[in-house]
């Protein structure tokens, strides 16, 4: 009884104070919230390759080191081992780094220290020596760069216990979802599409993504589009395409939902099955290659707490396993509007038996 | 559009300043990435500077004959806030273009 009332005054003094918009384009919304990140918790730095006096390669960091100075914004050697390395020290000796790997592809040479030490110090430590630390890397590919520019490395930071794996889709979400991952006490991949760096959208600064219960609102899936034949499960840059998507397939009478997953680890396994079991038809778009991607566990999720009320079998439209292409053939190798279209009719017309 | 200022790299090991020699571009000049913008001369070589990014000039830090410091700005550009940075491209957005169309009968049960 107390906790209705206290929403609906929640509700009431939303709707009579609403917030004007900012609008950010992605890279924007992040440097803002790095900024006043920064503003706020006195232990936590930022650095990376070009983060500093350039501002970032992408100007995500840009004008950070003027305002905070070279000692909490500073730039590193090319070396990611050496950058994830200082991250884990600083980590131990209470800081809270948000350090940068300058593009997914660099984060190769740091995946020893992600994995063997900044993932499992806390177990290792038996909860001493927590990392609080947010990995940035601009990540997935659509900028017609040159290799290492354009990878997808999600479902290889799931796999890792220990770490927790966010990628934002729109600036709002990029603004409200870096601060909540840098105030939490785990290891946090922060995947920023960065094909979508640039596209501005009106950012809430100070409520939260659903607009519901503050932190709350930060955890899980949220779901994009309401539809009830097919839901398309998305992250990242894909997530506006499988809007596009839904956009065509209602000319043809066909209402998709799009599911934003949001956190890849850990994957909101409730929000899934909320949603699937409404539309009964599942398709996951990614752009990563298809084998072991994160669409297979998405798709044994949804089929484990959806298997009686699935309708065909979920459905994976995916990048290809080779090599992530160089820009020429990129457009062929991130799934497209016409593949994506294509998964969704072989779920319509799949008939049991 | 946006400024960026690019300072006067240590372009040998450990040396303070280097003389400007000759501007190979002038204020309103887009220079792109890679383009020779300014010859200067350090106790070790005279060199030419690639610049870094694609831009505008805005403003020339020093004249011919000024030593200028290292870390301190040599070149201003205005670059487009959209620029995509050191590699790649601003993706275009498009109308969305299909070829495939969806049809189904859709069993309401």
């Amino acid at each position: 009884m107390s906790e209705s009332t206290t929403t609906a005054t929640l509700e009431i003094s939303r709707e009579t104070a609403p917030t004007p918009l900012a609008q950010l384009s992605m890279q924007q919304a992040i440097n803002r919230a790095l900024g006043e990140i920064l503003e706020s918790d006195d232990r936590a730095l930022i650095f990376g390759e070009d983060v500093g006096v350039l501002g970032g390669v992408f100007r995500v960091t840009d004008g950070l080191q003027q305002r905070f100075g070279a000692n909490r914004v500073f730039d590193t050697p090319l070396a990611e081992s050496g950058i994830l390395g200082t991250a884990i020290g600083l980590a131990m000796a209470g800081f809270h780094p948000i350090p940068e790997v300058q593009f997914d592809g660099f984060a190769y040479p740091a995946v020893n220290q992600i994995i063997t030490q900044l993932a499992r110090m806390n177990y290792r430590s038996r909860g001493r020596l927590p990392m609080q630390v947010t990995l940035r890397v601009p990540s997935f590919g659509g900028i017609r760069a040159p290799e290492h520019h354009g990878e997808s490395l999600e479902s290889l930071f799931a796999h890792v216990p220990g770490l927790k794996v966010v990628a934002p889709a729109n600036p709002q979400q990029a603004y409200h979802l870096l601060k909540h991952a840098v105030s939490m006490p785990d290891p946090v991949i922060f995947m920023e599409p960065k094909a979508r760096y640039w596209n501005k959208a009106g950012v809430n600064l100070t409520e939260n993504v659903a607009g519901d219960d503050d932190r709350a609102s930060l955890e899980g899936s949220v779901i994009a589009r309401s539809g009830k034949h097919a839901t398309l499960i998305a992250w990242g840059a894909m997530v506006s395409r499988c809007l596009q998507v839904a956009e065509l397939a209602a000319e043809d009478g066909i209402e998709l939902e799009v599911l934003d997953l949001r956190w890849l680890k850990p994957i909101d396994e409730a929000g899934l099955a909320a949603s699937v079991a409404r539309t009964r038809r599942a398709i996951v778009v990614h752009e990563g290659p298809h084998t072991a991607g994160l669409g297979a566990e998405v798709a044994a999720l949804v089929s484990q707490s959806c298997f009686d009320t699935l309708r065909a079998p979920v459905e994976r439209v995916t990048g290809f396993d080779v090599p992530y292409p160089s820009g020429d053939l990129e457009d062929e190798y991130i799934p497209n509007i016409d593949r994506i279209l294509f998964g969704v009719q072989r779920v319509l017309e799949y008939r049991r038996g | 559009m946006a400024e960026i200022s690019f300072p006067l790299p240590d372009l040998g090991e450990g040396l303070l300043e280097a003389t400007v020699l000759e501007w190979l571009v002038a204020v309103g000049d887009q220079v792109e990435r890679n383009q020779p913008f300014v010859e200067v001369e350090t106790t070790k070589s005279s060199v030419e500077l690639p610049s870094p990014i694609a831009g505008i000039v805005l403003t020339l830090h020093g004249e011919p004959g000024d030593v200028v410091l290292v870390d301190t700005p040599l070149i201003t550009f205005a670059v487009a806030d959209d620029s995509a940075g050191i590699v790649g491209t601003v993706p275009q957005e498009a109308a969305p273009k299909r070829r495939v169309r969806l049809s189904a009968v859709l069993d309401e049960d």
